[in-house]
């Protein structure tokens, strides 16, 4: 059932302007924080390690998280127009499905957006001229638990955009959570506010000292937050007067 | 055009579009003035806040706008009002209405961040007297680029029904504006964008500072006005205007 249903969500997803801009939006940062790390090369001195903050240091605080709003608000958006939630709610499956269906959706496009950052993260790099050999095991990591995290993000922003029905207003909340979660990383709660957990994950802010602290804690508690999240956002979804 | 803003103002009563702004603003307030105020904060405070707030204004007045654009827009998408609309009136004169409607709220939050700035520098006790025409000229250049992305927003969110593209390409921009402060090797890449001229018209440089003696030997200093950036940005304000309103008019709605 539940891959009919994200083959559904595919298909309402189909020659949608969101896949164009998780393509386009990596390109930025990667370029701008690509000339500023060779502005500043004799600053940042860890070399890939230096590179990664320069690509992902906003990504994560400002922009990420507002592209996972826009993203989760459109999915939602859809279902809204036109009476679709009475067409979606009456067919024969479990309401917890449709809100997985459509998280898994969610954390196939953050998965797609951290592989393209990857991508582009390598080919900065080579075109940068860092000769230092390349921390596969590290980016491989960072783009997983970035995944990770984002998808507690998504699962918010899901669950935030069946309430409300403009597009804008969960967008203006990611954004309010994207910075909320720079505070809390700041003041050392990274790992247990739901905002910060994909620049957490991503190690966007010190890289070398946040693999040191290990991800096993990191892992358990985004998987509690997703359960949590869908558990409630399906309630919602099966109680809500659509 | 009066019958038509009042329209607008009835549509959006119980919408919450003005508190959401209001908060937004207040959000932008808080992360920009906290901090701590040391004694060299308090000495450098009047000059800092012209150096720094540009910065953090590049993050949420483009964001303000792309929201408000979004909701006052999203209003006629639903339901297919645009053509209600355009049969009791001329497309060009609901565009006006919306526009004007739209950037009265973002001028206000503009006006509103500005006064709490200056209040709270004097409640906290800066030293010296406000520089009043410093600040002034801040409000301006803080203003106009708000003025152009609100433009630019309001366009694209009345010609597309789907408001994700509005909000994509406004969060581009804003990305772009944002990165470009942070590269003053390459000035032009600020001209280049709308979102970079909160860089492109700052002011105020900071000089002297050092990784190692910090502020001891830092100071401000007023690096001259970019009149020549201001131009160009007025005129392409003017032009995404011109622009934005006859293709809203030629679009079958």
């Amino acid at each position: 059932m539940i891959l009919k249903l994200l083959k559904a969500e595919r298909m309402k997803l189909k020659r949608s302007p969101v896949w164009g801009a998780f393509l386009i939006m990596p390109v930025i940062p990667a370029l701008l924080g690509t000339v500023n790390y060779m502005g500043n090369i004799e600053i940042l001195q860890s070399e890939w390690y230096s590179l990664w903050t320069q690509h992902t240091l906003f990504t994560c605080y400002f922009f990420l998280p507002i592209m996972l709003g826009v993203y989760c608000a459109y999915i939602m958006r859809i279902e809204h127009n036109n009476h679709n939630w009475n067409k979606l709610l009456t067919l024969p499956v479990n309401k917890a499905s449709i809100f997985v269906s459509k998280l898994l959706t969610a954390s196939m496009m953050i998965l797609i957006s951290e592989v393209w950052i990857c991508v582009l993260f390598i080919i900065s790099g080579k075109l940068a001229g860092i000769t230092a050999a390349l921390p596969y095991r590290s980016i491989m990591i960072w783009c997983l638990f970035g995944t990770l995290g984002g998808t507690v993000t998504a699962a918010v922003q899901l669950m935030l955009s069946i309430f409300i029905r403009s597009f804008a207003l969960p967008v203006g909340i990611a954004f309010a959570g994207g910075l909320s979660g720079l505070v809390f990383l700041a003041k050392g709660f990274g790992h247990i506010w739901p905002y910060s957990l994909m620049a957490y994950g991503m190690n966007s802010n010190a890289p070398q000292q946040i693999i040191e602290s290990g991800y096993a804690a990191f892992a358990v508690v985004c998987v509690l937050y997703i359960a949590v999240f869908t558990a409630a956002g399906s309630a919602v979804m099966s109680r809500k007067d659509f | 055009m009066i019958k038509l803003l009042k329209s607008e103002f009835r549509k959006t009563r119980r919408r919450y579009v003005f508190i959401t702004a209001i908060l937004i603003t207040a959000f932008g307030l808080v992360w920009s003035l906290h901090g701590r105020y040391n004694e060299i904060a308090l000495r450098f405070g009047w000059m800092s806040f012209l150096y720094q707030l540009p910065l953090t204004n590049a993050i949420f007045m483009p964001l303000l706008s792309i929201i408000v654009s979004s909701r006052l827009c999203d209003i006629e998408h639903k339901g297919m009002m645009l053509k209600q609309l355009a049969v009791v009136t001329d497309k060009g004169k609901i565009y006006d209405a919306k526009l004007i409607y739209g950037l009265g709220m973002v001028v206000i939050c503009c006006l509103i961040n500005w006064f709490v700035t200056i209040a709270f520098g004097c409640i906290i006790g800066f030293y010296g007297d406000v520089p009043i025409r410093l600040y002034l000229l801040y409000l301006l250049f803080t203003v106009v680029p708000t003025i152009a992305v609100y433009i630019f927003q309001h366009t694209l969110s009345l010609l597309f029904r789907n408001q994700a593209l509005a909000f994509f390409a406004g969060i581009t921009g804003t990305f772009c504006g944002l990165f470009s402060m942070f590269l003053p090797q390459l000035p032009w890449l600020r001209r280049l964008f709308i979102w970079g001229y909160y860089g492109a018209l700052q002011f105020v440089g900071l000089f002297g500072w050092t990784k190692e003696a910090r502020y001891e030997n830092a100071y401000f200093e007023v690096m001259g006005f970019d009149w020549l950036s201001f131009g160009v940005l007025i005129a392409a304000a003017i032009l995404m205007y011109i622009i934005g309103r006859s293709l809203f008019c030629r679009k079958e709605v």
